[in-house]
């Protein structure tokens, strides 16, 4: 069998021991960091991805992947703990997880979490496999066309499915096409927008973007806050959970992992969805849904598996079409144009021990997260009782010296400051970083895309509504677009952001 | 007297409106071509248009809807980090990785009315060794140490 046979491929690649390493050493620090309150997976992916360059393609990627789990399950160890979510797909997590931490089963709630993330994983990982491939060759009719409604598309579920307001959320989009116009127009040779730094003229640099917008800027919004309001963590005992919860859990996270699966593949937030969409399948379907706020485990085990299911499930769009769904894609997107690798339809025939090393790796990363990483929780607890002014310089420093460490630039620094400081006003203001990576990131892919179909059509935009894969995409939106004007659905939205 | 209802809106709408303006007077001179074949202003040029809109409108929306406060904001923390930063940056090429690193830690360390300034040079001094082992010995790249 073909899949068996990739996968072959794919597990003979990974698991070299040096890969192994890169894998392990991924999943720690990525938990290192990802524990750290307030710290999410966009953020965390950000500040490490300088350590990854130094290595091998399929190395820094299935370390890239080790990190994105690692910070995902230390994300949702301090949610559980502390009460403290990193990033919007963690907040579903709080609800039920403090509250049983504060019950006394802390322990419970974080070994279900691992164990129906890692469950999700396996799921997850079997789907890329099978359906990637399929995707691919599908992918292989769309032409400049299809490509700029399908980012089209994205970016306005992306504008859907931030949370906050909608208007923001399309101007940070704009704002992030036009930052990444800035450089070398590729057509016409012409410097745009640089102001004769020769920095820019490459564009820039997607490094100290991700690091000011998400990391720096999360530490300036952090020190705004006074010590006091940074909570106690609670005690962790056994990590087994009872015969009772444990019999509760198991269809929560097949029922998550389901929905996860499904809405994951859908470009915007698919793992913040995913959660938020699990929590209230689950509020409904429980038999125990009266226990739900005060510490259902139902409503960490299945949010926990879509999350997870849907994180792994956006790797399907990034990997098959070369177009990253969510900021933390973005975000692999730029660790794998640095390694030199063009992500799309052609990475799949190309290099094909490339990509399925990285399915692979995916899996492994989601074991090793379960077997090593599940034992040494009392460390990172630990980790979070270290004060606050020591861990901030110590990150500081450390982002600072990666990000110079990519290509020896004092300039790439002072812009990453910049950065830093555009996202803490962003912040204040109310306004989501999400939105403006993404479009950051497509903002030149649409930009040569949009050309080409031009010069194709002549000049006559029908030609988007001619091709029907491309019509298909404007519809997707279009509706996209109602929903969000339509108040009955925007009722629902606000009110699933605002649990 | 005109009052501003919503000030998150009012000055994210201030900002947007900035920039779009910036984009629109900075890439002026770039050709916009015509729809066919669309120059390198083309895109920046549309994107800063709609930017402006989109700036006017929140900042007309915050005029007459009602939002939430902008969070206070504390002038120390803000200053000191960015400042960590810049002089990591400008200490990095002259005097090399350690104590561009210690400086920076201890700038940055003062971001916090908790620092102490014992507990802050120990901090810096394990940040100078930390990435001297991390980055140059274990990473291999090349850095310089120290300059003298």
């Amino acid at each position: 069998m073909d899949l068996l046979q990739n996968l072959a491929i794919g597990f003979g690649g990974a698991l070299s021991p040096i890969n192994l390493l890169f894998a392990l050493f991924g999943c720690l620090i990525g938990t290192l960091i990802g524990v750290l309150p307030g710290i999410g997976p966009i953020a965390t992916i950000a500040m490490l991805l300088p350590i990854t360059f130094g290595l091998s393609p399929l190395g820094s990627l299935i370390m890239l992947a080790g990190i994105y789990y690692g910070a995902q399950y230390g994300g949702s160890t301090t949610a559980i703990l502390v009460n403290l979510p990193g990033e919007s797909s963690a907040v579903v997590t709080c609800i039920e997880g403090y509250r049983m931490a504060q019950k006394g089963r802390a322990g419970a709630a974080l070994a279900v979490a691992a164990v129906g993330s890692f469950f999700a994983g396996c799921v997850g990982t079997i789907l890329i496999a099978a359906f990637a491939p399929i995707l691919a060759k599908f992918a292989e009719q769309f032409r400049s066309p299809e490509y700029f409604s399908l980012m089209l598309f994205g970016l306005i579920a992306a504008v859907v499915l931030a949370h906050g307001s909608v208007v923001k959320a399309v101007a940070m989009i704009v704002l992030g096409l036009l930052i990444g116009l800035i450089g070398t127009d590729s057509q016409s040779g012409v410097a745009r927008l640089t102001f004769g730094v020769p920095e820019l003229y490459d564009g820039v640099d997607f490094v100290p973007v991700a690091m000011g917008l998400f990391g720096f800027a999360e530490i300036m919004t952090n020190l705004d806050r006074p010590s006091s309001e940074r909570k106690a963590t609670s005690p962790v005992t056994s990590l087994w959970p009872t015969r009772q919860e444990a019999r509760r859990a198991i269809p929560s996270v097949l029922r998550g992992t389901a929905v996860g699966s499904f809405l994951g593949i859908l470009p915007g937030g698919g793992a913040v969805l995913s959660s938020f969409a699990a929590y209230t399948l689950e509020k409904k379907v429980s038999r125990w849904s009266a226990e739900f706020g005060s510490g259902a485990v139902e409503g960490v085990a299945g949010p926990e598996a879509a999350n997870n299911a849907g994180a792994q499930a956006s790797f399907i769009p990034l990997l098959t079409l070369g177009i990253p769904s969510t900021p933390v894609m973005a975000l692999m997107m730029g660790a794998m144009t640095i390694q030199g690798i063009a992500p799309g339809t052609a990475i799949i025939t190309e290099r094909p021990a490339l990509f399925w090393g990285m399915i692979a790796s995916m899996w492994i990363g989601n074991l090793m997260l379960v077997v090593i990483n599940l034992p040494l929780i009392g460390i990172w607890v630990k980790l979070l009782k270290v004060p606050y002014r020591i861990l901030f310089p110590t990150i500081l420093v450390f982002c600072s010296v990666g990000a110079y460490s990519i290509n020896s630039s004092t300039f790439l620094i002072l812009m990453m400051a910049g950065f830093a400081l555009l996202g803490y006003v962003f912040a204040k203001l109310g306004c989501e970083g999400a939105p403006f990576l993404l479009g950051f990131v497509l903002g030149p892919l649409m930009e040569e895309n949009l050309r080409r179909s031009m010069v194709l059509s002549f000049g006559d935009p029908i030609i988007f509504v001619q091709r029907p894969i491309s019509l298909c995409f404007l519809l997707l939106s279009l509706g996209l677009v109602l929903l969000i004007v339509l108040p009955q659905f925007r009722q629902t939205r606000e009110e699933a952001f605002q649990e | 007297m005109i009052r501003v209802k919503n000030p998150q809106d009012f000055w994210a709408g201030v900002l947007f409106l900035a920039v779009g303006s910036g984009g629109v007077w900075f890439g002026r001179e770039y050709d916009i071509g015509v729809i066919m074949r669309m120059g390198p202003g083309y895109l920046p040029r549309v994107l800063s248009l709609a930017l402006i809109g989109i700036g006017l409108l929140l900042a007309l929306r915050a005029l007459a809807l009602a939002g939430p406060a902008i969070q206070r904001s504390l002038v120390r923390p803000q200053v000191f980090i960015l400042a960590a930063i810049v002089v990591f940056a400008l200490m990095i090429e002259r005097f090399g990785l350690a104590p561009a690193v210690f400086v920076a830690a201890i700038v940055a360390a003062a971001a916090s009315r908790e620092m102490r300034w014992i507990e802050a040079a120990a901090l810096a001094f394990a940040l100078a060794t930390g990435t001297i082992v991390l980055f140059i010995y274990l990473l291999g790249q090349s850095m310089e140490k120290w300059i003298f």
